[in-house]
Protein backbone atom coordinates (compact mmCIF):
# COMPACT_ATOMS: atom_id res chain seq x y z
CA UNK A 1 0.00 0.00 0.00
CA UNK A 2 2.65 2.65 1.05
CA UNK A 3 4.62 1.91 -2.49
CA UNK A 4 1.10 2.60 -4.17
CA UNK A 5 0.79 5.55 -2.04
CA UNK A 6 4.56 7.04 -3.17
CA UNK A 7 3.36 6.43 -6.63
CA UNK A 8 0.70 8.36 -6.05
CA UNK A 9 2.53 11.01 -4.60
CA UNK A 10 4.99 10.86 -7.27
CA UNK A 11 2.35 11.28 -10.13
CA UNK A 12 3.88 7.67 -11.17
CA UNK A 13 2.29 4.32 -11.74
CA UNK A 14 4.35 1.94 -10.41
CA UNK A 15 3.92 -1.89 -11.30
CA UNK A 16 3.28 -3.59 -7.59
CA UNK A 17 3.48 -6.61 -8.87
CA UNK A 18 6.41 -6.80 -9.72
CA UNK A 19 7.47 -6.75 -6.13
CA UNK A 20 5.53 -10.86 -5.63
CA UNK A 21 6.57 -11.55 -9.11
CA UNK A 22 10.30 -10.71 -8.18
CA UNK A 23 10.80 -9.46 -11.75
CA UNK A 24 9.93 -6.70 -14.06
CA UNK A 25 10.44 -3.11 -14.03
CA UNK A 26 8.41 -1.51 -11.47
CA UNK A 27 9.29 1.96 -12.65
CA UNK A 28 11.13 3.05 -9.61
CA UNK A 29 14.48 3.91 -10.35
CA UNK A 30 17.17 1.28 -10.20
CA UNK A 31 14.57 -1.05 -8.84
CA UNK A 32 16.74 -4.18 -10.37
CA UNK A 33 19.67 -3.17 -8.19
CA UNK A 34 17.27 -2.79 -5.46
CA UNK A 35 15.79 -6.00 -6.12
CA UNK A 36 19.17 -8.02 -6.13
CA UNK A 37 20.42 -6.32 -2.79
CA UNK A 38 17.44 -7.03 -1.11
CA UNK A 39 16.83 -10.54 -2.38
CA UNK A 40 20.45 -11.29 -1.73
CA UNK A 41 20.74 -10.06 1.72
CA UNK A 42 17.21 -11.61 2.65
CA UNK A 43 18.19 -14.94 1.15
CA UNK A 44 21.68 -14.36 3.03
CA UNK A 45 23.69 -14.48 -0.16
CA UNK A 46 27.12 -12.52 0.93
CA UNK A 47 28.98 -13.42 -1.87
CA UNK A 48 27.13 -12.77 -4.65
CA UNK A 49 26.00 -9.73 -2.66
CA UNK A 50 30.01 -8.44 -2.14
CA UNK A 51 29.47 -8.00 -5.57
CA UNK A 52 26.50 -6.42 -6.31
CA UNK A 53 27.29 -3.93 -3.68
CA UNK A 54 30.03 -2.85 -5.71
CA UNK A 55 28.03 -2.56 -8.26
CA UNK A 56 25.26 -0.83 -6.92
CA UNK A 57 27.56 1.75 -5.60
CA UNK A 58 29.26 2.64 -8.73
CA UNK A 59 25.78 2.81 -10.84
CA UNK A 60 23.79 4.12 -8.14
CA UNK A 61 26.32 5.91 -5.44
CA UNK A 62 27.96 4.53 -1.98
CA UNK A 63 25.63 6.26 0.10
CA UNK A 64 22.24 4.93 -1.61
CA UNK A 65 23.69 1.54 -2.05
CA UNK A 66 24.13 1.52 1.76
CA UNK A 67 20.97 3.40 2.18
CA UNK A 68 19.32 0.56 0.45
CA UNK A 69 20.31 -2.26 2.61
CA UNK A 70 19.81 -0.21 5.69
CA UNK A 71 16.05 -0.76 4.23
CA UNK A 72 16.36 -4.26 3.66
CA UNK A 73 17.83 -4.88 7.37
CA UNK A 74 15.51 -3.37 9.08
CA UNK A 75 12.09 -5.07 7.12
CA UNK A 76 13.85 -8.02 8.10
CA UNK A 77 13.40 -7.69 11.68
CA UNK A 78 9.74 -5.82 11.57
CA UNK A 79 8.09 -8.40 9.30
CA UNK A 80 9.24 -11.16 11.87
CA UNK A 81 6.98 -9.01 14.48
CA UNK A 82 4.13 -9.10 12.45
CA UNK A 83 5.18 -13.17 11.76
CA UNK A 84 5.18 -13.51 15.20
CA UNK A 85 2.45 -11.70 16.61
CA UNK A 86 -0.16 -12.07 14.14
CA UNK A 87 -1.42 -9.08 13.77
CA UNK A 88 -4.10 -7.72 11.94
CA UNK A 89 -4.07 -5.31 9.00
CA UNK A 90 -5.01 -2.12 9.92
CA UNK A 91 -8.29 -1.10 9.33
CA UNK A 92 -8.09 1.26 6.61
CA UNK A 93 -5.17 -0.65 4.47
CA UNK A 94 -8.01 -3.89 5.42
CA UNK A 95 -10.68 -1.86 3.33
CA UNK A 96 -8.55 -0.04 0.40
CA UNK A 97 -6.31 -3.14 -0.75
CA UNK A 98 -9.10 -5.44 -1.13
CA UNK A 99 -8.11 -5.74 -4.79
CA UNK A 100 -4.57 -5.40 -4.65
CA UNK A 101 -3.95 -8.24 -2.17
CA UNK A 102 -6.06 -10.49 -4.69
CA UNK A 103 -4.38 -9.68 -7.23
CA UNK A 104 -0.82 -9.39 -5.85
CA UNK A 105 -1.03 -13.08 -4.15
CA UNK A 106 -0.82 -11.35 -0.55
CA UNK A 107 -4.04 -13.28 0.72
CA UNK A 108 -1.89 -16.67 0.16
CA UNK A 109 0.20 -14.84 3.39
CA UNK A 110 -2.98 -14.15 5.59
CA UNK A 111 -2.03 -15.40 9.29
CA UNK A 112 -5.63 -17.77 9.08
CA UNK A 113 -4.77 -19.01 5.61
CA UNK A 114 -0.95 -19.68 6.66
CA UNK A 115 -2.26 -21.01 9.59
CA UNK A 116 -4.69 -23.64 8.02
CA UNK A 117 -1.68 -24.68 5.38
CA UNK A 118 1.24 -25.58 7.62
CA UNK A 119 -0.68 -26.80 11.06
CA UNK B 1 30.12 -0.52 16.74
CA UNK B 2 30.58 0.73 12.78
CA UNK B 3 33.79 2.58 13.40
CA UNK B 4 34.57 1.64 9.99
CA UNK B 5 31.09 2.71 8.44
CA UNK B 6 30.98 6.42 7.33
CA UNK B 7 27.89 6.14 5.15
CA UNK B 8 25.59 4.81 8.23
CA UNK B 9 24.33 7.72 9.74
CA UNK B 10 25.35 8.66 13.19
CA UNK B 11 21.89 8.54 14.64
CA UNK B 12 21.16 5.04 13.55
CA UNK B 13 25.34 4.37 14.95
CA UNK B 14 23.72 5.85 18.31
CA UNK B 15 20.73 3.60 18.73
CA UNK B 16 22.02 0.45 17.83
CA UNK B 17 24.73 1.03 20.42
CA UNK B 18 22.30 1.61 22.96
CA UNK B 19 20.25 -1.23 22.11
CA UNK B 20 23.32 -3.56 22.14
CA UNK B 21 23.83 -2.62 25.57
CA UNK B 22 20.70 -2.83 26.39
CA UNK B 23 20.57 -6.58 25.61
CA UNK B 24 22.72 -7.59 28.39
CA UNK B 25 20.41 -5.73 31.26
CA UNK B 26 17.55 -8.03 32.97
CA UNK B 27 14.86 -6.93 30.93
CA UNK B 28 10.82 -7.40 32.03
CA UNK B 29 10.59 -11.64 31.85
CA UNK B 30 14.36 -12.57 31.27
CA UNK B 31 17.69 -12.02 32.75
CA UNK B 32 20.67 -10.38 31.06
CA UNK B 33 22.04 -13.77 31.00
CA UNK B 34 18.86 -15.31 29.70
CA UNK B 35 18.37 -12.00 26.97
CA UNK B 36 22.26 -12.70 25.54
CA UNK B 37 21.55 -16.36 25.29
CA UNK B 38 18.39 -15.61 23.21
CA UNK B 39 20.28 -13.25 20.74
CA UNK B 40 22.80 -16.07 20.49
CA UNK B 41 20.52 -18.65 19.55
CA UNK B 42 19.84 -16.06 16.62
CA UNK B 43 22.78 -16.56 15.28
CA UNK B 44 23.06 -20.11 15.66
CA UNK B 45 19.88 -20.92 13.97
CA UNK B 46 21.36 -19.14 10.60
CA UNK B 47 23.71 -22.59 10.18
CA UNK B 48 21.52 -25.09 12.00
CA UNK B 49 21.05 -28.34 10.32
CA UNK B 50 17.37 -28.81 11.73
CA UNK B 51 16.22 -25.10 10.46
CA UNK B 52 17.01 -26.41 7.03
CA UNK B 53 15.43 -29.66 7.27
CA UNK B 54 12.09 -27.80 8.55
CA UNK B 55 12.11 -25.24 5.59
CA UNK B 56 12.60 -27.58 3.33
CA UNK B 57 9.90 -29.37 4.09
CA UNK B 58 5.93 -28.83 3.25
CA UNK B 59 5.23 -28.07 6.48
CA UNK B 60 7.74 -26.73 8.99
CA UNK B 61 6.00 -28.43 11.75
CA UNK B 62 5.91 -32.00 10.27
CA UNK B 63 10.18 -31.93 10.98
CA UNK B 64 11.20 -32.48 14.87
CA UNK B 65 14.77 -32.88 16.14
CA UNK B 66 17.18 -30.58 18.62
CA UNK B 67 18.33 -27.67 17.49
CA UNK B 68 22.25 -26.61 16.74
CA UNK B 69 23.64 -24.50 19.64
CA UNK B 70 26.45 -22.24 19.43
CA UNK B 71 29.37 -22.07 21.45
CA UNK B 72 27.79 -19.59 23.85
CA UNK B 73 24.72 -21.57 24.46
CA UNK B 74 26.39 -24.61 25.49
CA UNK B 75 28.25 -22.84 27.82
CA UNK B 76 26.03 -20.16 29.30
CA UNK B 77 22.55 -20.03 30.80
CA UNK B 78 20.52 -22.40 29.14
CA UNK B 79 17.06 -21.32 27.77
CA UNK B 80 15.39 -24.54 27.97
CA UNK B 81 14.30 -26.43 24.13
CA UNK B 82 11.04 -24.79 24.00
CA UNK B 83 12.32 -20.94 23.68
CA UNK B 84 15.58 -21.95 21.71
CA UNK B 85 12.39 -23.63 19.44
CA UNK B 86 10.91 -20.37 19.13
CA UNK B 87 13.98 -18.43 18.71
CA UNK B 88 15.05 -20.85 15.58
CA UNK B 89 11.67 -20.30 14.10
CA UNK B 90 11.68 -17.35 14.52
CA UNK B 91 14.52 -16.71 13.38
CA UNK B 92 14.80 -18.80 10.16
CA UNK B 93 11.16 -19.34 8.67
CA UNK B 94 8.99 -16.28 10.07
CA UNK B 95 6.36 -16.56 7.38
CA UNK B 96 5.22 -20.05 8.05
CA UNK B 97 4.80 -19.37 11.99
CA UNK B 98 0.84 -20.38 13.02
CA UNK B 99 -1.69 -19.38 15.41
CA UNK B 100 -1.96 -22.97 16.50
CA UNK B 101 1.73 -23.07 17.14
CA UNK B 102 1.88 -20.43 19.08
CA UNK B 103 -1.36 -21.54 21.23
CA UNK B 104 0.36 -24.70 21.96
CA UNK B 105 3.79 -22.81 23.12
CA UNK B 106 1.73 -20.83 25.49
CA UNK B 107 -0.22 -23.96 26.41
CA UNK B 108 3.22 -25.55 26.75
CA UNK B 109 3.89 -23.11 30.04
CA UNK B 110 5.36 -20.43 28.18
CA UNK B 111 4.29 -16.84 29.13
CA UNK B 112 3.10 -14.49 27.01
CA UNK B 113 4.89 -11.80 28.47
CA UNK B 114 8.32 -13.74 27.67
CA UNK B 115 7.28 -14.51 23.97
CA UNK B 116 6.74 -10.65 23.41
CA UNK B 117 9.76 -10.37 25.09
CA UNK B 118 12.26 -13.15 22.53
CA UNK B 119 10.26 -11.59 19.82
CA UNK B 120 11.53 -7.70 20.57
CA UNK B 121 15.26 -9.58 21.30
CA UNK B 122 15.33 -11.78 18.10
CA UNK B 123 13.95 -9.34 15.61
CA UNK B 124 16.64 -6.38 16.97
CA UNK B 125 19.52 -8.48 16.85
CA UNK B 126 17.68 -9.84 13.26
CA UNK B 127 18.32 -6.03 12.10
CA UNK B 128 21.72 -5.12 13.87
CA UNK B 129 23.03 -8.17 12.10
CA UNK B 130 21.28 -8.03 8.95
CA UNK B 131 22.87 -4.62 8.83
CA UNK B 132 26.28 -5.99 9.34
CA UNK B 133 26.44 -8.75 6.98
CA UNK B 134 25.22 -6.94 3.82
CA UNK B 135 27.50 -4.31 4.71
CA UNK B 136 30.38 -6.95 4.73
CA UNK B 137 31.69 -6.23 8.41
CA UNK B 138 32.11 -8.24 10.88
CA UNK B 139 28.86 -9.26 13.67
CA UNK B 140 29.19 -7.23 16.85
CA UNK B 141 30.88 -8.95 19.64
CA UNK B 142 28.11 -9.61 22.41
CA UNK B 143 28.51 -7.95 25.59
CA UNK B 144 29.16 -9.12 29.41
CA UNK B 145 25.78 -10.00 31.05
CA UNK B 146 24.54 -7.74 33.44
CA UNK B 147 23.44 -9.22 36.80
CA UNK B 148 20.36 -8.82 38.46
CA UNK B 149 16.20 -10.08 38.32
CA UNK B 150 14.00 -9.05 35.68
CA UNK B 151 11.83 -5.96 36.36
CA UNK B 152 8.22 -8.05 35.65
CA UNK B 153 7.00 -4.68 34.12
CA UNK B 154 4.39 -4.98 32.29
CA UNK B 155 1.26 -3.47 30.88
CA UNK B 156 -1.41 -3.48 32.94
CA UNK B 157 -4.55 -2.57 30.55
CA UNK B 158 -3.49 -4.99 26.81
CA UNK B 159 -6.54 -5.03 24.17
CA UNK B 160 -7.70 -7.68 22.00
CA UNK B 161 -7.08 -6.33 18.29
CA UNK B 162 -7.60 -10.24 16.17
CA UNK B 163 -3.69 -10.26 16.84
CA UNK B 164 -2.59 -13.87 18.69
CA UNK B 165 -1.78 -11.95 21.80
CA UNK B 166 -2.72 -8.93 23.81
CA UNK B 167 -1.66 -6.11 21.78
CA UNK B 168 -1.69 -1.78 23.02
CA UNK B 169 -4.74 -0.33 23.19
CA UNK B 170 -4.38 2.63 20.92
CA UNK B 171 -6.45 5.20 19.23
CA UNK B 172 -6.79 4.56 15.57
CA UNK B 173 -7.30 7.50 13.89
CA UNK B 174 -5.58 8.33 10.60
CA UNK B 175 -1.81 10.31 9.64
CA UNK B 176 -1.60 11.23 6.63
CA UNK B 177 -0.23 7.97 5.39
CA UNK B 178 -3.63 6.20 5.58
CA UNK B 179 -2.26 4.75 8.45
CA UNK B 180 -2.90 4.68 12.26
CA UNK B 181 -1.13 7.31 13.56
CA UNK B 182 -0.23 4.05 16.01
CA UNK B 183 -0.23 1.39 13.16
CA UNK B 184 -0.94 -2.33 14.59
CA UNK B 185 2.85 -3.37 14.24
CA UNK B 186 3.81 -0.69 16.60
CA UNK B 187 0.67 -2.02 19.28
CA UNK B 188 2.20 -5.57 18.25
CA UNK B 189 4.63 -5.98 21.64
CA UNK B 190 2.52 -3.74 23.73
CA UNK B 191 2.28 -5.71 26.69
CA UNK B 192 5.78 -5.57 27.52
CA UNK B 193 6.61 -1.70 27.16
CA UNK B 194 10.38 -1.92 27.62
CA UNK B 195 10.10 -4.89 24.20
CA UNK B 196 8.64 -2.20 22.25
CA UNK B 197 11.25 0.46 23.26
CA UNK B 198 14.27 -1.70 22.34
CA UNK B 199 12.88 -2.88 18.82
CA UNK B 200 11.46 0.72 17.63
CA UNK B 201 14.40 2.69 19.03
CA UNK B 202 16.75 -0.06 16.32
CA UNK B 203 14.00 0.57 13.50
CA UNK B 204 13.88 4.17 13.33
CA UNK B 205 16.44 5.54 12.43
CA UNK B 206 16.40 2.94 9.24
CA UNK B 207 12.97 3.87 7.55
CA UNK B 208 10.21 6.45 8.15
CA UNK B 209 6.47 6.61 6.83
CA UNK B 210 7.25 9.30 4.84
CA UNK B 211 9.77 12.19 3.75
CA UNK B 212 12.58 9.48 4.63
CA UNK B 213 15.81 10.82 5.72
CA UNK B 214 17.82 8.92 3.18
CA UNK B 215 19.34 9.13 0.17
CA UNK B 216 17.16 6.85 -1.43
CA UNK B 217 13.76 8.17 -2.44
CA UNK B 218 10.09 7.18 -0.21
CA UNK B 219 9.42 4.69 -3.67
CA UNK B 220 12.69 3.23 -3.57
CA UNK B 221 12.40 2.56 0.24
CA UNK B 222 9.37 1.05 0.11
CA UNK B 223 10.33 -1.21 -2.77
CA UNK B 224 12.68 -2.29 -1.11
CA UNK B 225 10.31 -3.09 1.97
CA UNK B 226 7.47 -4.66 0.01
CA UNK B 227 9.85 -7.02 -1.77
CA UNK B 228 11.44 -7.89 1.78
CA UNK B 229 8.01 -8.63 2.85
CA UNK B 230 7.36 -10.59 -0.49
CA UNK B 231 10.31 -12.85 0.48
CA UNK B 232 9.45 -13.57 3.94
CA UNK B 233 5.93 -14.12 3.16
CA UNK B 234 4.96 -11.47 5.77
CA UNK B 235 1.06 -10.46 5.27
CA UNK B 236 1.11 -7.31 7.07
Amino acid sequence: MLLRASGQQDERDYDLNTVTRGEGDSGVPHSDLLRSLTEQTIRAEWSLLADTRARAGTIMGEQQMVDALTVAAAFNGITRVADATGIPLDDNTQAVTVAMRASMGIDEYAYAVKSARFS
Amino acid sequence: MYDDSPLLRDALKAAHATSWAELARPGAFLTGAQRLAAVSATRAAADCALCARQRGALSPFTVTGTHDSSVEDTTGPTLGASLVDMIHRLSTDPGRLTRAWFDEAIAAGISVETYVELVSLVTTSVIVDTLHRSLGLALPDLPEPIAGNPTGEKNPDPVDNGAWLPVLAAAQDLAESGLPTVPNIVRAMGLVPSAVTLFFRTFRPHYQLKDIKLAISQAQAEFIAARVSSLNECFY
